[in-house]
Order: C-alpha cells, then sequence, then structure tokens
C-alpha cells in the first residue's frame, strides 16, 4: 500500500520536473533558434504552460514533502492533544478549500473547451489542453491533503510535519 | 459593508489562519474568498480559476524554476571547496583574514543561487569547521555568516525580486540588476566592519605565523574561481547587456551549471534527479503561493481596500521618508513571522497603491524592501538565516541572532544610504540597455 502511495507522490515530482526540464530546453532551443534564423512557433505561450503544469503538477509531491510552508512558531510548542484537533481542523479545511479550487480549475476547462479558447500565438492552441494538467494537479493535492487527514485521525504524525523539523535549504 | 470593518475583518481572519498553521498559500486564497463572499460577489470561484491561470503562465515567471534549479545543481557540485581554496590565499593580508573568506564566498554564491538560506548553508558547512579549527572568534564566524548569507536576496539573480517584480509588475531584468550596485556596497560594509572588528579584537583572532605564499601561487588558486565567475559574468552580463531576457539567462544560467557539474564530475543521474525534485519542491511552494497572492491582490481590488488605504494614508500627509519609516517597521514585524516571499506578496497585495500614490518608484521600493527583507532574516524570532546557522552550529538561536545583530544594523544602514543616494539603485538600470 505504501508503495503506490510512494509511487503516486514521486510521479507527481517527476511530472513536475518534467515540466522544469521541457522550459530550459525550449528556451534553450528558442536562442539557437534566434541565432541561426528559424523560429520555435509560439515558445513563450508553450513555456508558460509548462510552468503552470510544473508548478500544479508538482503540489502533491510539495504537499507530501512538506515544502509548502506555514508559521509553525505558534503551534509548535502545543500540547499533543490540542496539535491533534488544530492539525485536524487545517487539514479539513485544507481539503474543503482544495476541493473547491478543484472544481472551479476544472470548469475553467471546461468553458475553455466548449467555448473553443485558443491561445494568441504562432500556433492557436486550445487552450483546454494545457489547462488540464492544472485539474489533475489540484485533484492529487486533494488526495494528498486527504491522505494526511487518514493519517491523522489514524494517530499516525501526517507526512509533512515529518519534514517540517529539518530545515529546508530552498526556502528563500 | 463599510470598508473599515470587512478590512479588520479579513486582518484578523488572517492572522487566526496564519498562526493555526494553515498554509501561507491556502491561507491567501481562503481571505481572499471570504473577502469576496462578504463583498457579496457571486463569481469567486471562477475569478479564482482565471486569476490562478493568468498568474502561473506568466513568460516572465519561467526564470524562476530555472535559476532555483541552477542553484539546487552548484549546491551539489564542489563549489563552496573550490570558493573557499580561491579565495583564503588573496586574504592573508587584510585584518580579520579568512573571516572575509565568509563574506566574498558568501557573496559569490549568492550571485549564482537565488536563495539566501541556500547561500549560509552551503558557505557555512565549508567555512565554519575550518575558521573554528582555525581559532577565529566563534562569534564572529557565525555573524559574518549570518550578515554574509543574507546577500542571496539581494544579489542577482534573486528569488524574491522575481517574485517582486511578477507580483509588482516591475521588469525583472532591471530589478536585477538594480540590486547589483546595492549588494556590492553591502558586501564592502561587511567587509570594512571585519576590518575594523578585528582592529580592535586583535586577542580574539588566531595568532599567526606569518606564512608567505607566492604570487604565482595565489593566481593558481584563484584559476579554481574561474569557472563560476564566468557562469556569473555570463548570467549578468547578458541581463545587462540586453542580449537575452532574464528567462533566456536563467535557462543559459541551468545550462552552464549543469555543464560545470559535468565537467567536475558531480553530475550523475541520481544527483540530476535530486537537483530536479528540489527544484519542483521550492517553485511549486512560490507558485501556489504567488496563484494565492494574484487572487488575494484581485480581491482587494474588488474590495477597493488598498484604494481606501492609500486615501487615508494619503489623507494624513505624510513624507514619503515618514511613511517609508513605518512601512520598514510593518514589514520587520511581519518578518518576526512570516518568511520574505508571503511578506512581499502581502504587500504587494495591499500596499502598493499607497507607495505609488506617496510618488515612490516602485523599482527602487523593490530593492528597498528586500533589504528589509534581508534584516528580517537574522531577526528573531522566525529567521530563516537563524534556523539555518542554528542547525549548522547548535549554537542557540539567541546566540547567532545576538552574533549577527552588527550585521542588522549595517544592512540598515544601507537602507539609509540608498534613501539618501537613490541613485546607488538607479544608476545601473538607466544605463541599461533595454528594459
Amino acid at each position: 500500500m505504501s508503495t503506490i502511495r510512494d509511487k503516486f507522490y514521486l510521479a507527481s515530482g517527476y511530472a513536475a520536473g518534467f515540466c522544469i526540464a521541457l522550459i530550459m530546453v525550449v528556451i534553450l532551443l528558442q536562442i539557437v533558434g534566434r541565432i541561426f534564423g528559424f523560429i520555435i512557433p509560439s515558445a513563450e505561450n508553450v513555456s508558460g504552460y509548462a510552468l503552470a503544469a510544473s508548478t500544479f503538477f508538482g503540489l502533491a509531491y510539495t504537499f507530501h514533502e512538506g515544502g509548502h510552508i506555514r508559521v509553525t512558531l505558534v503551534i509548535q510548542k502545543w500540547p499533543a492533544k490540542a496539535r491533534f484537533v488544530q492539525e485536524l481542523l487545517v487539514l479539513l479545511f485544507g481539503l474543503g478549500l482544495a476541493c473547491y479550487m478543484t472544481y472551479y480549475c476544472w470548469h475553467m476547462v471546461y468553458e475553455s473547451y466548449i467555448f473553443e479558447e485558443v491561445s494568441h500565438g504562432y500556433i492557436p492552441i486550445p487552450i483546454w489542453i494545457p489547462q488540464i494538467p492544472v485539474g489533475l494537479g489540484m485533484l492529487a493535492l486533494n488526495i494528498a491533503i486527504l491522505d494526511d487527514l487518514v493519517a491523522v485521525l489514524r494517530k499516525q504524525t501526517p507526512s509533512y510535519q515529518q519534514h517540517e523539523s529539518d530545515i529546508n535549504l530552498e526556502e528563500i | 459593508m463599510d470598508t473599515t470593518l470587512l478590512s479588520i475583518i479579513l486582518a484578523v481572519s488572517m492572522i487566526l489562519m496564519l498562526a493555526v498553521g494553515v498554509w501561507v498559500s491556502l491561507t491567501l486564497v481562503g481571505i481572499g474568498v471570504l473577502g469576496l463572499l462578504l463583498a457579496g460577489n457571486d463569481q469567486i470561484g471562477l475569478l479564482f480559476a482565471t486569476s490562478s491561470w493568468g498568474a502561473s503562465t506568466g513568460w516572465s515567471l519561467t526564470a524562476l524554476p530555472m535559476f532555483i534549479w541552477m542553484g539546487e545543481v552548484l549546491f551539489r557540485t564542489r563549489l563552496s571547496e573550490d570558493l573557499f581554496k580561491g579565495l583564503s590565499p588573496w586574504m592573508g593580508g587584510l585584518p580579520g583574514k579568512l573571516l572575509h573568506v565568509n563574506i566574498l564566498s558568501c557573496g559569490i554564491f549568492a550571485a549564482v543561487s537565488g536563495s539566501s538560506a541556500a547561500t549560509a548553508a552551503t558557505i557555512g558547512r565549508m567555512t565554519l569547521p575550518e575558521l573554528k579549527a582555525q581559532g577565529y572568534s566563534d562569534r564572529m564566524a557565525v555573524g559574518t555568516l549570518a550578515g554574509s548569507g543574507t546577500l542571496g536576496l539581494l544579489i542577482p539573480p534573486s528569488i524574491i525580486l522575481i517574485v517582486y517584480g511578477v507580483a509588482a509588475e516591475v521588469s525583472i531584468g532591471r530589478l536585477f540588476i538594480a540590486g547589483a550596485l546595492p549588494g556590492l556596497m553591502l558586501v564592502a560594509m561587511f567587509m570594512g566592519y571585519t576590518m575594523i572588528w578585528a582592529k580592535l579584537n586583535k586577542d580574539e583572532m588566531p595568532v599567526h605565523k606569518k606564512e608567505h605564499i607566492s604570487f604565482a601561487a595565489k593566481v593558481k588558486a584563484l584559476r579554481m574561481l574561474l569557472p563560476i565567475v564566468g557562469l556569473i559574468v555570463f548570467v549578468l552580463g547578458s541581463i545587462y547587456g540586453g542580449f537575452t531576457t532574464p528567462t533566456e539567462a536563467a535557462a543559459l544560467g541551468v545550462f552552464g551549471a549543469l555543464l560545470l557539474a559535468l565537467a567536475t564530475g558531480s553530475l550523475n543521474p541520481s544527483s540530476f534527479k535530486e537537483s530536479l525534485l528540489g527544484a519542483v519542491k521550492s517553485s511549486c511552494m512560490i507558485g501556489l503561493i504567488l496563484v494565492g497572492a494574484h487572487f488575494l491582490t484581485l480581491a482587494m481590488g474588488f474590495l477597493g481596500i488598498p484604494r481606501e488605504l492609500a486615501q487615508w494614508i494619503g489623507g494624513m500627509s505624510l513624507s514619503s521618508f515618514e511613511l517609508l519609516v513605518c512601512l520598514t517597521a510593518l514589514f520587520v514585524l511581519l518578518g518576526c513571522f512570516l518568511d520574505g516571499i508571503s511578506v512581499v506578496v502581502l504587500t504587494v497585495a495591499v500596499v502598493m497603491p499607497m507607495v505609488q500614490q506617496a510618488g515612490i518608484d516602485l523599482l527602487w521600493f523593490g530593492i528597498f524592501i528586500v533589504l528589509v527583507v534581508e534584516m528580517a532574516q537574522i531577526t528573531p524570532p522566525v529567521g530563516f538565516n537563524l534556523f539555518v546557522i542554528q542547525a549548522l552550529t547548535g549554537k542557540d538561536i539567541l546566540y547567532v541572532a545576538r552574533a549577527a545583530l552588527p550585521f542588522f544594523l549595517l544592512i540598515m544602514a544601507a537602507l539609509f544610504l540608498i534613501g539618501w543616494f537613490p541613485e546607488i539603485v538607479t544608476y545601473l538600470p538607466q544605463t541599461m540597455s533595454r528594459g
């Protein structure tokens, strides 16, 4: 069971990482193209879409790894019982908000699809296609939050907390 | 509903949500939703979705994951060791000796990495044990590291300047170039202070037998710095010269960093994957905060809170100096609980119209706010650099904060300097070939 879970989070991380690497490749190609006089069509649009995809694909992985920052100054000294209630409330709130966000992200995809919106670029890309990763990434975030909600209910330490004690070097 | 009451409700709920440990990005979205709900808006979800799509696909924002990845790649090379070996033979003659290696290597590392905590950690891991072994004052070793670690925020490429540029709609290329002179000025101030301190506290410095290093050996040591300095000159030079946009410079920078790592043998499949996942974690965290901040800014605009606030402040007819003093106090206070990026995005959502109305240049204000955030990085109880150094040394956080205090005051002095002489910030961007 835990291996499927680990694979899910890693897949979220690698999907996002792939998009970051893709941005680099597209931009480098664009520079090379400028020197040798060919054009990479819609390079700016494509790297923008890859950026959105990487941000949203990575949400679940980042959440699981404790990468999303929060203020722990106040809560860190609370007794275990109060912490249990607090984590439960925070996770419930997070799940509710994430569901709301997910619903409207998919709504946006749907509207782009039926109104046949296309990007203003060299090649018109139907905009619902690059918007799908946003919806998928949000769904994955819901799963990640739900996973930790279940963990807290089972009186386990939520995954993000296990990493919060180590210093995240890249924060700021 | 009355705007004053609305603002108070929103501010109190935000503080409550942050205090009980709701993730910063989700808090921003939550407050945006709450504000629009109270104002009776019925398009909240749609507004959220379109604003997030807009916020997460910006061309200039693509520089963010690139520069983060570049730092992650270089973080996994022997860069800090090379910096130490290359710089230390040259510092023997200065009063304060190897303490300057701390400052200069932080300055150089800051120029390839956008993060201040990463700067402090990478350099400190190398220099602190060495300084201790040679008998330097612990307090000064920790202080110079804490102080100059913050240079990562100001010396371009800087993650926080990208965040500010995207949120405030100021050209990132110009912001980067604007940060260069104040950054160098801070390095000079830190080194000057260290020299004076070393002259005054000879008993806390190790007694060295005069070891003579030949000039040829010094030059040879300097060669270790070549690749890294080359990369810096290349990235910043191409932005300044207008050959590339910051995003393109960032992509070239990652490519260069990967080549460098490959040449020094520190690039293998597992370190490549680690660097990529590390970049995902940071850029995703910042990305979601920006999505939340963009939505909150939009919601605030609907509610008219920033406009009212600007009028209210305008009615008090403060001079821009008084306004800046008030804002500094507010930011340092916020910085006691929040990280730098959250402070910047919150500021942009609420106080930007106020700043604009006071006639303050937004480019200058970007550098100003980064300096304030630098101060906040070394102020307890929440200062990321303090945490990093605490983890490296095992000293308690108050000790580190006390050791960093002189550097806190120096950054404050730098604030006054850029206030009196705004040209320190604006001169280079004005001479740039293009925005």
